[in-house]
């Protein structure tokens, strides 16, 4: 497979779906960046501001039941699965009440409900992961896919073509979705990859490379790879091309890339088309926005509240 | 060879000296080795990378011998021991020590065993420097100190500086050793400073130092362990025999087992994991060997057997502090047995 066009035949619903979530994810990441200043998320944060499209455009085609392994880079591809926004703040803010009691710190989110079986900080070690959840979906633990999702210099480690490998040879239900932002920490691609990612993952499945700033893109490409997977068709990969505006950690602006909102932001781009499409008024853009700030209030809100964990109960 | 032109076994510089921090003095070792051996080379993940992994790396005078990798530890730790092998003498560098357990089949089964496998008759002068961080909720895969599980492996030698004097002298001695030599430094000694002797030179392996002088317990802490250990007794005044082994393999256990033969009582600090770790290990090999003096039952205070925690309240009663060894000190001190594991 090459690009594939955007489905420009979406739905209302579903597009108000993607855009809700793509804005929640944004406008999170944006106060969490607003907030990391002043120290009350004692843990290190990867910020995805750019990248939400990948994610969304993911996870409107999985289940709760589809299994989501993560690396480092969590908030948001958790939110899109669907992690309750204050469970994630909690985790944040080291509360007991956060998706991992305040065990895990920001690299390492659960959800178990939703599909989010755990994350992890060791950079390809996770895309395993969503091979063993293809493989437990065939030998019938349940009717699911499994997702592993990662980073263009994940592409780097052994475990990433030992993974694709094993899925193919079985054929097993799982997705490989890349998140290329074109940067391992402040390494660019072309100085960490001699190999291209799409022709390395095609030799051994379907693969589909998608701009990764077009929500409708993935969505499409997603739809199509999900629904494949799910009907036996074996493993599928999904090249999504993206941007990281931030630095690699932390709460700043990354120097390293040039960002155009008309050409690469994923939010701008889907409001754009809705709103020439006649599916929203700006009224309603502005009431979906203000209506996510008072959800980040309230999760915030949640977080303050919130007990820390207590280390007597810290079990050997 | 150029590494006779300096010498072994340096004394401990009297004061007065020129000042350094540990980040500074792992850096001038380096510089020094690459000058003074067109052999020697870095390698590893963001070793190239401006910020010079901490500042360790930066302005290097060989800037051509420090070569960035991708994310492939374990291939590039054979690609390291290759070169060992073929004429080389790198320094494999990680910015985390979690990260080296990405290529334990190279450490474990290739870099440990190659010179036994034949008889030693090969030599492999590799170091793997990596660097130990913690807290600010990094986690259970971002925060662990593994010097005591690499050591239990035949074939590495184990090094865990804790004062810039000892690295920059053991780190020559790593680079300038035949062995394979893993070197623990801990980030948040980075920053220390103290007085560190111009010329390049080495400190034996093997050897400990003490840190402290003191007739009522020994006390054996490595690493972060050791400066928090000298804090405690200086806080206190604390009749304590204080040593560093320096180096967890091999291990000093002479100056160990002289010290508890005085004192009759052994505490071991060590931030590391307590199970079959490196506490245990010195607490048995003076149980073994000293068992007459021991007027009371060895102690550890370790990390708990359990993953690192990430909220700032669950961190900070994960890990022991200056006070903490102050307390299980003066239980020990006080004749009671402390259990603090
Ligand atoms: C095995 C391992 N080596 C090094 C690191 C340090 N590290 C963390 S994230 C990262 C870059 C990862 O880049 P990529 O996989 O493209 O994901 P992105 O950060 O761009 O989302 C590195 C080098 C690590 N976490 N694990």
């Amino acid at each position: 497979m090459t690009d594939s066009q955007p489905n420009s035949t979406i739905r209302r619903d579903d597009a108000l779906w993607l855009l809700r979530r793509m804005r929640l994810i944004r406008q999170t990441s944006e106060r969490i960046a607003k907030l990391y200043p002043t120290d009350v998320m004692e843990t290190p944060v990867h910020l995805c501001i750019g990248q939400e499209a990948v994610a969304t455009g993911l996870c409107h085609h999985l289940r709760d039941e589809d299994k989501l392994f993560l690396g480092h880079r969590t908030h948001g591809p958790a939110l899109a699965k669907g992690l309750p926004l204050e469970k994630l703040m909690a985790e944040l803010y080291g509360r007991s009440t956060g998706c991992s009691h305040g065990y895990g710190g920001s690299m390492h989110l659960l959800d178990l409900e939703h599909g989010l079986p755990g994350s992890s900080a060791i950079v390809g070690g996770s895309i395993a992961l969503g091979v063993g959840a293809g493989l437990a979906a065939e030998l019938g633990a349940g009717h699911f896919v499994g997702v592993s999702y990662f980073g263009d210099a994940a592409t780097n480690a052994g475990v990433f073509y030992e993974s694709l490998n094993f899925a193919a040879l079985r054929a097993l239900p799982v997705l490989f979705v890349c998140e290329d932002n074109g940067f391992s920490n402040v390494m660019p691609k072309s100085e960490h990859s001699a190999h291209d990612i799409v022709g390395v993952a095609s030799q051994m499945m379907p693969t589909a490379s998608i701009d990764g700033t077009d929500v409708l893109a993935v969505n499409d490409a997603a739809g199509r790879a999900v629904s494949r997977a799910r009907g036996g068709q074996g493993p599928q990969f999904l090249h999504c091309r993206t941007k990281r505006w931030m630095k690699h950690q932390g709460p700043e602006r990354c120097d390293l890339i040039e960002v155009d909102i008309e050409r690469d932001c994923p939010i701008h781009k889907l409001e754009r088309f809705m709103a020439s499409s006649g599916m929203v008024t700006p009224r309603e853009l502005a009431d979906l926005r203000s209506a996510i700030e008072s959800e980040i209030d309230a999760a915030i809100e949640f977080a303050e509240r919130s007990p820390r964990p207590d280390p007597n109960l810290m079990e050997a | 060879m150029p590494w006779s032109r300096f010498d072994c076994d340096y004394a401990a510089p009297a004061g007065g000296e020129r000042e350094l921090t540990y980040c500074h003095a792992v850096r001038e070792a380096i510089d020094q080795a690459m000058q003074l051996d067109s052999r020697v080379f870095a390698i590893g993940l963001d070793a190239d990378d401006k910020f010079g992994v901490f500042g360790s790396m930066s302005d290097l005078s060989h800037p051509e011998r420090v070569l960035g990798t991708p994310i492939s530890e374990n291939a590039m730790t054979g690609v390291a021991l290759g070169a060992a092998l073929s004429g080389l003498r790198p320094i494999h560098v990680h910015l985390r020590n979690d990260f080296l357990l990405v290529a334990m089949d190279q450490i474990v089964n290739y870099v440990a065993k190659w010179q036994d496998m034949f008889d030693r008759q090969v030599q492999v002068p590799l170091v793997i420097r990596s660097v130990i961080g913690r807290g600010w909720g990094c986690g259970a895969q971002h925060s662990q100190t593994l010097h005591g599980m690499f050591a239990q492996i035949p074939g590495l030698k184990v090094i865990t500086p804790s004062t810039p004097y000892d690295a920059k002298g053991l780190l020559a001695a790593a680079i300038k050793n035949d062995s394979p030599v893993l070197f623990f430094e801990h980030r948040w000694l980075y920053k220390n400073t103290g007085a560190v002797p111009e010329e390049i030179y080495t400190l034996p392996i093997g050897k400990a130092a003490h840190l402290h002088r003191g007739n009522g317990l020994t006390v054996v802490a490595p690493s972060l362990a050791a400066i928090h250990a000298l804090k405690a007794c200086e806080n206190d005044d604390l009749d304590v025999d204080l040593i560093d082994p320096r180096t967890i393999k091999p291990l000093d256990l002479d100056t160990i087992l002289a010290s508890v033969r005085r004192t009759g009582r052994l505490l071991v600090v060590d931030y590391d994991f307590p199970f079959a770790g490196f506490a245990a290990e010195v607490c048995a090999a003076v149980t073994e060997q000293a068992f007459d003096a021991l007027v009371a039952p060895p102690q550890r205070l370790t990390f708990p057997d359990r993953g690192m925690p990430a909220a700032g309240p669950l961190e900070r009663s994960y890990y022991p502090t200056p006070e903490r060894i102050g307390e299980a000190m003066r239980e020990l001190l006080a004749g009671q047995p402390a259990v603090t594991v």
